[in-house]
């Protein structure tokens, strides 16, 4: 599945370079030096965003380049997971909004970085 | 007392108690540092901009002899002929602009929570997340932590959504 060009567009602020990758039949948008909310560390990292529902049972998730540390804690419930040739690690988030626009679903993602529960 | 390719300097006249005659350009004093004004009637805004500030964060003043002191309001046009100007000043403002969803708020310029700020828009910690734009895309804003205003900066909401499963 493609996704629009000015909804890619719109999330290339975020990072150095963003590209889709496809693995069993899902496409993942690679963020390349994705940048973090302030409290985070590092500040940049590779992020990984698959924008739709995945077989566990998230209606999106972003994946990160390595465990990010964060000003609350959080069940970093994906380590090493192997997807598209590298590994990567995200935390147990479940998005409820309905939003379909990438920069949308990357915000909330973003956000629950920062977020105490 | 014309120099400068036809630059007439304000301070100078001012003074020497002189009207100031009709110039090519002005040399006008901001923060005691001299610009080169090319109107005779700048606004407000025009001479903050020449010193890089902005009307969401500064004031500009009016500084006349005899210390008689005037705010100049951002779209307000200076007669920079008017006699006994001396030059300008600026001063951070208490209340600064903020904007939100593209629209402008008043809000005390400090340490500030994140409801403050929403609530200016009518919303809430619990239920819509804050985003700032700051050299870069919109981050969110941890909802603990304070933040800290000067005036113009730019914000965004959205509903919030999630949690931990």
């Amino acid at each position: 599945m493609a996704y629009p060009a000015e909804q890619i567009e719109e999330l290339r602020p975020y990072c150095k370079k963003v590209s889709a990758l496809t693995e069993g039949g899902g496409v993942f948008l690679h963020l390349e030096e994705l940048r973090l909310p302030e409290e985070c560390e590092p500040a940049v990292c590779d992020g990984l965003l698959r924008p739709l529902a995945g077989p566990d049972g998230y209606p999106s998730q972003l994946y990160f380049s390595r465990q990010v540390k964060l000003p609350y804690g959080r069940n970093w419930n994906v380590i090493n997971a192997r997807i598209c040739e590298k590994n990567w690690f995200a935390f147990s988030w479940k998005r409820t909004s309905g939003t379909s626009r990438l920069v949308g679903i990357l915000r909330e993602h973003l956000a629950a970085l920062t977020q105490k529960s | 007392m014309e120099s400068r390719e036809g630059e007439v300097d304000i301070f100078e006249h001012s003074q020497r108690g002189q009207d100031v005659p009709d110039g090519l350009a002005y040399r006008v004093r901001i923060d005691g540092e001299g610009f080169r004004i090319e109107t005779r009637h700048p606004t407000g805004e025009q001479l903050l901009q020449t010193v890089h500030k902005r009307p969401c964060a500064f004031e500009l003043i009016a500084e006349f002899v005899h210390h008689k002191n005037d705010v100049v309001e951002p779209k307000e046009q200076v007669d920079l002929r008017q006699k006994g100007l001396k030059g300008f000043i600026t001063a951070h403002r208490e209340i600064v602009t903020i904007f939100i969803n593209s629209d402008p708020y008043q809000i005390e310029r400090g340490q500030r929570t994140v409801a403050e700020i929403l609530a200016k828009v009518g919303q809430s910690p619990e239920g819509y997340d804050l985003f700032e734009e700051k050299n870069g895309p919109p981050m969110p804003v941890s909802p603990d932590r304070p933040v800290h205003i000067h005036g113009c900066e730019i914000f965004h909401t959205q509903p919030r959504s999630g949690g931990s499963s």
